[in-house]
């Protein structure tokens, strides 16, 4: 139930880019197609699960016992952007097709505050090992619900008549707040 | 590459290459801690710290790193500025720093402040570096001033805990929620390309 | 000197250099950052239990503590329970003041919260929320009044007053009151605390 109430949590009412704005320029920069959007979508699910699943082992097996909490930053970015780097030469050798599709957007990804952002509030939050890597697997599941909404918005908008100093990135975001005040109609769903 | 006074190399943060109006760098900590104006300084000046000290480093030991190994030397470099400033924060200014959150340590995410260290202090000497990094802080506490002014204002109905509106105000709730922040700075942006388009012509 | 030997010199010394670094500005910090929590939990115990001269923890698991107060002269004033729970967008923490028998409800204060400015956050205030909680019985479960009362004199003893416009907020806070105080009622009873 816990569990569940955290991932919940994690897709719709604490949702990463519309309520902790973590990972904003993948989601302005790698939204205007659906098809582009799934493949950053899968590709951060994937990296933010494992990271969680890192980030923990590392947290609780190193950093805590050794009283070493102020190494925590320098720790798990160096992690992630390794992290990141292997992932990218398993997924090459392991499974081409799927390098094909993930491929040129998991390099985007060391540089992605969501990554981070996922390592430090599962600090944060005093997550169990369970807890957080659904909370992982949760946010990324998020993260991508809300770009590819972006993305099938953004292709409607192509057709609209939008005013030009407003094109681009200021669209783009006006359109986020509106999906923004949408999901705080989740709010209080779980309580 | 073609040398820039010193005054036009620190201005040029303000406007030209603001970091959030211009760039879209830096969003994150934009949108999320410019609820109150005080949060927005503590982090504008929490950024700039960084981001002045790892430029300063960057540019003074930019020779003896070899190209291949950059990026992890500048990583390792701002983490350990941001650690600093996280731990002072939390140290001496409690409350700001709970505020803040997890924020401050996002710090290190920020691409304005690899940007710079990859875009410039590693290709140019540590006093321009300097004045870089000092236009640029100014710019991206600029950008954070007038948009956590203007959500607080409307939010609100005061700018740092002073009530500025009367009792006639009714504040606008959305403005302190995440929808707020986007719709601001969407607007804000549309605005900033509109001042440009209007002031300079022919582009 | 070759490539890669130089890289491992660079990265290692920069590691070294940073981590010692990080040391310093950790043993500078650490006792100051441990004061100010330690600070923070005994304010909120004397808000919640009046007359609290000194405090000490009688019994403790992950986010549920509970500190016994002590007045000047050693006695026991009362209990306070520190506990958290799901609000409306995301967890409160919450320092609970109750009489030795866990019957009365002495005060309420609201540690952290991240709930809707402007309505939801108004548990933190006193006039709005908080004065409705002061004095309540709780040896039976709390419950709310809906719509609220505009004064506490208004309230039976064991209610307290739902924020208009925050229903969810209010009933959040109430749950874990209940809740926490119906988690001491047992951890009493054992003999545990």
């Amino acid at each position: 139930m816990e569990l569940l109430a955290i991932f919940i949590s994690a897709i719709l009412i604490n949702n990463f880019v519309l309520h902790y704005f973590l990972g904003i320029c993948p989601f302005l920069g790698v939204s205007k197609k659906i098809d582009s959007a799934v493949s950053m979508g899968l590709a951060v699910t994937f990296v933010m699960t494992i990271t969680a699943v890192v980030s923990w082992i590392i947290n609780h097996w190193i950093l805590i016992p050794k009283k070493l909490e102020y190494l925590q930053i320098v720790s798990f970015i160096l992690v992630i952007a390794s992290l990141v780097q292997l992932v990218e030469m398993f997924i090459r050798k392991a499974s081409p097709p799927l390098y094909q599709a993930l491929g040129i957007y998991l390099p985007l990804i060391t540089t992605n505050c969501a990554i981070m952002g996922l390592a430090l509030l599962a600090v944060l939050k005093e997550y169990k090992f369970l807890e957080t890597v659904i909370f992982g697997f949760g946010s990324g599941i998020g993260f991508t619900l809300a770009i590819v909404l972006m993305a099938g918005i953004r292709e409607q908008l192509e057709l609209a008549d939008v005013p030009e100093p407003l094109k681009g990135a200021g669209i783009s975001l006006i359109v986020a707040g509106i999906m923004a005040l949408a999901f705080t109609g989740f709010s209080g769903m779980i309580k | 590459m073609a040398t820039k006074s010193i005054s036009a190399e620190f201005t040029k943060g303000f406007w030209d290459e603001n970091p959030v109006f211009r760039q879209l760098l830096g969003m994150c900590p934009t949108l999320a801690v410019t609820t109150a104006v005080i949060n927005g300084i503590a982090m504008g000046l929490a950024t700039s710290f960084v981001l002045i000290f790892s430029s300063l480093v960057v540019s003074s030991i930019k020779k003896i790193i070899p190209s291949q190994v950059r990026i992890a030397s500048y990583i390792v470099i701002i983490a350990t500025f941001v650690t600093m400033a996280d731990r002072f924060l939390a140290a001496f200014f409690p409350p700001i720093s709970k505020n803040l959150g997890p924020y401050v340590p996002l710090i290190v995410v920020n691409c304005i402040i690899l940007g710079r260290q990859e875009a410039f202090s590693s290709k140019n000497s540590i006093g321009r570096s300097l004045i870089d990094a000092l236009g640029m802080s100014c710019g991206f506490i600029l950008a954070l001033l007038l948009l956590s002014s203007i959500r607080e204002l409307l939010g609100s109905g005061g700018i740092l805990g002073h009530q500025i509106l009367g009792s006639w105000f009714k504040p606008w709730i959305i403005m302190i929620l995440p929808a707020g922040a986007f719709l601001t700075l969407g607007l804000l942006l549309g605005l900033a390309l509109f001042i440009e388009s209007k002031t300079k012509p022919g582009r | 000197m070759n490539l890669s030997a130089r890289m491992i010199i660079v990265l290692t010394s920069v590691g070294l250099i940073s981590g010692s670094f990080l040391t310093g500005v950790d043993l500078l910090t650490r006792s100051r950052i441990e004061a100010n929590r330690q600070r923070e939990i005994k304010d909120a115990i004397t808000r919640v239990v009046p007359g609290t001269e000194t405090s000490n923890i009688v019994y403790e698991e992950k986010s549920f503590t509970i500190y016994e107060g002590k007045d000047k002269s050693g006695q026991r004033a009362g209990f306070a329970l520190y506990t958290s729970g799901t609000g409306f967008q995301d967890k409160i923490t919450l320092m609970i003041g109750t009489d030795e028998s866990f019957s009365t409800l002495n005060r309420l204060f609201i540690l952290e919260q991240k709930e809707t400015p402007g309505l939801g956050a108004k548990i933190t205030e006193w006039d709005e929320f908080l004065r409705f909680w002061e004095n309540r019985d709780c040896s039976q479960s709390l419950s709310l009044r809906n719509p609220p009362a505009d004064s506490p004199d208004d309230l039976s003893y064991s209610e307290v007053n739902t924020i208009t416009g925050a229903t969810i907020s209010s009933e959040a806070v109430l749950d874990i009151v209940n809740f926490s105080i119906e988690k001491a009622k047992t951890l009493h009873k054992e003999g545990k605390i």
